[in-house]
Order: structure tokens, then sequence, then C-alpha cells
């Protein structure tokens, strides 16, 4: 049984010990508040549908380990593989869209945007990124009528 | 504005409103930065889990089922990226930072000086014994409480979200998990 004013003196006791000793850092409120900011309104958004640091079967084994980590976002239409590597200088990125095609990508992370254009066989590569919150955004070849697509964030 | 009805917050926010985006900040960020400390995440590593958690939800913003429920959405993407920054590091992360005031008395205290300085340091001692019970406790409790110290205080709704526990059972856990830690501190306050 719980003696009710008790608990709650404790709780409030405790609340108070984290609000003096471990508070919320003030950059992190800051940065929350500029996150709005990054929303693409006029894009589609492809979904996170798989995660190899989530993914515990065989085969995701074997191809992965936390220092190379793969991850697949997807729309309707298209896919798009990522694998993200951890090197000494941070991370390094290798995207592959599928159906392949060509495709100004833009690397969206902490510090601003990185460009890492998509080929013909829709390969594209960035290296030595900073760790922290990562999305990119994917627009089609110039003339072709689609919405661009932003990736779910995702922390590397 | 921080007062308002969490689903009103996110919906203005949807359409744009920067200040209802603000607000929602401001009441959840307690919570996600809880959470990240119950999961014993570096501040480091707690700062990105946070950003990509707020990232997350501006770019969801207009698609949430339930918009009310936006806490518990914020609380089980915040433990999705805990869980996925613990598996990347793939090894013990070290007990929380925390750095204890330890004041220095001056040579010569008045005497309203040393009594401050006692209830100062009965007050440290105070707070450093509760915080290191705490760390007792077992992982469950432990993750439980730290979650519970946010501010403003979480509903149970999120607490559960957080811990991918039935809400239902979140009040019987808090009671055991306080009754716990009261052992843990050799008393019946």
């Amino acid at each position: 049984m719980s003696d009710e004013p008790e608990d709650d003196e404790l709780e409030y006791e405790l609340r108070q010990l984290a609000a003096r000793q471990d508070p919320v850092p003030p950059e992190l409120v800051q940065a929350a508040a500029e996150a709005l900011s990054w929303r693409n309104i006029d894009a589609e958004l492809a979904e996170l549908v798989f995660d190899s640091l989530l993914n515990t079967d065989e085969a995701t084994l074997v191809r992965s380990s936390p220092g190379r980590r793969l991850v697949s976002f997807q729309t309707p239409e298209l896919t798009i593989d990522v694998e993200v590597t951890t090197t000494a200088s941070g991370r390094d990125v290798m995207g592959q869209i599928t159906p392949p095609q060509r495709a100004t990508v833009e690397i969206r992370h902490r510090a601003g945007v990185v460009s890492a254009d998509a080929d013909e066989q829709g390969s594209f590569r960035s290296a030595s990124l900073q760790t922290g919150p990562m999305s990119l955004r994917v627009r089609p070849a110039a003339g072709d009528p689609r919405l661009p697509i932003v990736t779910d964030w995702l922390s590397i | 504005m921080a007062d308002e009805d969490p689903g009103w917050l996110v919906t203005a926010a949807a359409g744009g409103d920067q200040a209802a985006w603000h607000a929602l900040v401001e009441r959840f960020s307690g919570l996600i930065w809880a959470i990240t400390r119950s999961y014993r995440l570096s501040r480091a590593d707690a700062a990105d889990v946070s950003q990509t958690t707020w990232l997350r939800l501006a770019e969801h913003i207009d698609k949430i089922e339930n918009a009310d429920r936006v806490g518990a959405w914020l609380a089980t993407a915040t433990r999705r990226e805990c869980l996925q920054n613990i598996r990347a590091k793939a090894r013990t992360v070290p007990v929380e930072d925390m750095t204890w005031f330890d004041a220095d008395r001056d040579d010569d205290p008045t005497e309203a000086e040393v009594l401050r300085a006692e209830s100062e340091r009965e007050e440290a001692d105070r707070a450093r014994l509760l915080w290191q019970a705490v760390g007792r406790l077992p992982t469950r409790c432990r993750q439980l409480i730290r979650i519970l110290m946010a501010e403003p205080p979480p509903h149970y709704a999120e607490v559960a979200a957080a811990l991918d526990l039935p809400v239902g059972s979140i009040g019987p856990t808090r009671a055991r998990c306080l009754q716990r830690l009261r052992r843990e501190l050799g008393e019946c306050i």
C-alpha cells in the first residue's frame, strides 16, 4: 500500500534535487526551439523502415556492426538505402536511391547542409560528417515535377 | 502558453506558430532530458537524442494521431533514440556525470555564516545521500524515478511510453520504488 503524502513529498524532494543537480541544459532548449525551422512543408517524408541497430536477425548481424550501420527510408515511389560508417573523423555516408536516378542530395545536420549529388545509378556519398541528427533531402533532377523528399531524422 | 492543451499547441505549431512550438519545447524538454538521463546517456549523447527527437517532431507535426498525446509520442521517440544510441556505443556508459557543490569556508566565519554553512552542508549531504540511494536502486526503479523527476511532472502515460510499460502499472510501481528508496536511505520518513 502506498502512503500517498509521503510518496508525494519524497517525489517533490527528488524533483527539486534533479532541478538543482542535473537540470536541462539551456542550449538543449534553444536548439529544440530552432528545430521547427528545419521542417520541410513542401516535401514528402520518407519514413525509416529499417535500421540495423534495431534489427537482430542473423543476416543483419553478419552484414552490419555498431561501426557500420545500415538504414533504409521509403516512400511509395522510391527507397533510399544508407550505410553509415564510423571513422576517426566522424561519420561517412554512402547512399543508394532505388529505382536508380540522378538527384540532388542534401545532407542536413547540426552544422548545416552538405551536398552529395546522386549519379545516374542513384549512388551518393559524403565523408567526415559530424555525429548528431541527420536527415537527407532528395530533390529530383531539374524538370522533374515531383516533390522533394526528406528522410526521417536519425542520430548518427 | 505552456499551460495550453498540448493538442492545441501541436495544431498551432503545424500551422507555423513559432510561439506554440516554443511552448511545446518548454513543456516537454524536461521530460526528454529526464528520459535520456534515466538511460544513463552522457550529456553529449543526450543532446543528440534530444535534438533528433525534436527535429522528428517538427517533420511529423502535421501527421500525429492524437495530438493531445504528443507527450507520449515524444517519450516513445526519445526511448527509441536512447536504445539506438546505447546499441551504437555497444559499451557501458559511465554513470551520470554530476559534480557536487563543495563550498570552501571563509577563514573567519561569523556565527550566522557558520550556521548557514552547517545547513548548506546538511543539505548537500542529504542531496548526495538521496542521489546515491537512487543510483543503487534496481534499474527499472532508478529509471522510473529519474523520469518522474522531470519538470514539469510527467503524466503516467508519458512515463509508460518512456519505459515501454503498461500505463496501469506506473502508479503501483512508483509506490513500490519510492518505498524501496526509503529503505535504501535507511529511514521511514
